[in-house]
């Protein structure tokens, strides 16, 4: 069974945006709920900019979402100040997740003391010789997941269920470098690892379809079909829990579906073969 | 126009790529101007960018049309050497980098090609570029437009922080900054003290034609 998270409290959306610029706490409310109802075990929360400019508004929008639903707040701002206002307005009583730690900004880690917190760790990026790398390959970007997972184990304290390593869903437009392929042999690395028993690995899934049509070639939903593919292929290697919208189906796909079958042809793919295995998904042959 | 001219002209807008590469062989081979046939990529451009704007088109096709323009650009480029005939003059100078303290550069290398194949001269500084390299960087490459990328949050402050030293700099006014990334928009662009904003590739094409050529 794969867990969501749900994403739509972020300015990203259109219809979010409007309720963060017109400080709509009675709309967040009733977008939270919506997701919880839709089966959301935790709600990622950004308000983009104004989260930063704007603490006050951050306080009492992270207070209106938390009387509105029970389901634990996913704090998604790669940036300690921020974070720390996020954790000293929420609820005492739940536990947050923080979203995101990674291996470059290890910093982040001092807002586990402040109180117990839950993690979200980037495993696409790295730190090396003191400078961040983002992660191409499958090794590196385990590797990484690995190394962060295991230092707040026995560094910080953290139980595995508490950390959810993110391996990065990447836009399959634009994956020529074999990015999606790479996350999910990395899934599989994870999860077939005995020293990491027992952590979630996750992954932001409304980016799989970025710049594509609405509409598959046999008139299905392009991108509703490309989330459910990659859920389909890595669930099985150990992925179970999705950032996404939870009105989306996550079901797996039946095998001899055409999304699927093409969703796995790319990611033997590289270069621009890539997009020309793309455009047969919504280019009727 | 002649006849292979349209032809050629068709099979890159249509993406009929072996045509297309096959086509323009044949006329580099036959003698035809390199530059005409560059000339005619470009057209062909247009109107794969125009699809792309009506939404008859989208990333894929733009890649692969960019590649075709790029491989005739690679069979041409030894004939234009040997005729002694000018190089495409091009548009103007765009320098681009994704802002410090993010790594990613997936779009950014896009928007990069795009620009190149549209005829801007690009620079592509890198990813987590810091505030001063940028300033460096923009003293001497003099850019008419400065592009910055970012697809994290925490990018809407670099971004901000970017521009500010660039103002204070006293260069701000040289220029026109356009930013782009996963989750740029009117409150972001406004936020950071841009001029305009792109959610994909040929928006910054578009944004540098109105801005370098009008």
């Amino acid at each position: 069974m794969i867990s969501v998270i749900g994403d739509r409290i972020n300015p990203g959306f259109k219809a979010t945006r409007a309720l963060v610029e017109g400080s709509d706490l009675a709309g967040l409310q009733a977008l939270a709920a919506k997701q919880v109802e839709a089966g959301a075990v935790a709600l990622d929360f950004t308000l983009g900019p104004r989260g930063k400019s704007d603490p006050a508004f951050l306080a009492d929008a992270i207070r209106a979402v938390q009387n509105a639903v029970d389901a634990p707040l996913c704090f998604d701002y790669p940036d300690l100040a921020v974070q720390r206002a996020c954790l000293e307005a929420y609820d005492p009583r739940r536990t947050p997740i923080i979203n995101s730690l990674a291996e470059t900004r290890w910093e982040m880690t001092e807002l586990l003391k402040i109180r117990p917190c839950r993690t979200m760790v980037m495993a696409s990026e790295r730190l090396e010789g003191g400078a961040g790398r983002p992660n191409r390959s499958a090794g590196e970007i385990a590797s990484t997941g690995k190394r962060c997972a295991l230092r707040l184990m026995r560094e910080n304290g953290l139980a595995a269920g508490d950390i959810i390593v993110d391996v990065s869903v990447s836009a399959l437009a634009a994956d020529t470098g074999g990015l999606n392929r790479a996350a999910l042999e990395a899934i599989g690395r994870l999860g077939s690892d005995p020293e990491l028993k027992g952590i979630h690995i996750s992954g932001g899934l409304t980016n799989i379809g970025q710049q594509l049509p609405p509409k598959a070639a046999d008139g299905s939903d392009l991108k509703r079909q490309l989330e459910r593919a990659f859920v389909t292929v890595a669930v099985p290697l150990g992925f179970d829990t999705v950032l996404g919208t939870p009105w989306h189906s996550f079901e797996p796909l039946s095998e001899d579906n055409p999304v699927l079958v093409q969703f796995r042809h790319i990611l033997t793919l590289s270069g621009t073969d890539v997009m020309r295995a793309v455009r047969k998904l919504y280019r009727p042959a | 126009m002649k006849e292979n001219e349209q032809r050629l002209l068709d099979a890159i807008a249509d993406m009929k790529e072996d045509e297309a590469l096959a086509l323009a062989k044949a006329m580099l081979d036959g003698g035809e101007n390199p530059l005409r046939v560059l000339e005619l990529c470009r057209n062909a451009m247009e109107t794969v960018g125009k699809r792309f704007q009506d939404g008859e088109y989208f990333l894929p096709e733009l890649i692969l049309a960019g590649e075709m323009l790029e491989n005739i650009g690679l069979m041409a480029k030894p004939l234009i050497q040997k005729g002694g005939a000018a190089a495409a003059k091009k548009h103007g100078r765009v320098l681009i980098g994704t802002v410090h303290g993010d790594l990613h550069d997936i779009g950014k290398n896009i928007v990069t090609f795009m620009l190149d194949i549209n005829g801007y001269e690009v620079k592509d500084i890198g990813i987590d570029v810091p505030v001063e390299r940028f300033l460096e960087e923009i003293r001497a490459f003099q850019p008419s437009v400065v592009g910055l990328s970012g697809f994290l949050t925490l990018a809407f402050e670099s971004m901000k922080e970017t521009i500010e030293a660039i103002a204070r700099a006293g260069m701000r006014d040289k220029m026109k900054i356009m930013i782009g990334g996963g989750q740029v928009d009117e409150t972001v662009c406004k936020y950071t003290g841009a001029d305009a904003f792109g959610n994909n590739a040929m928006a910054a094409v578009t944004l540098c034609r109105g801005w370098i050529e009008a």
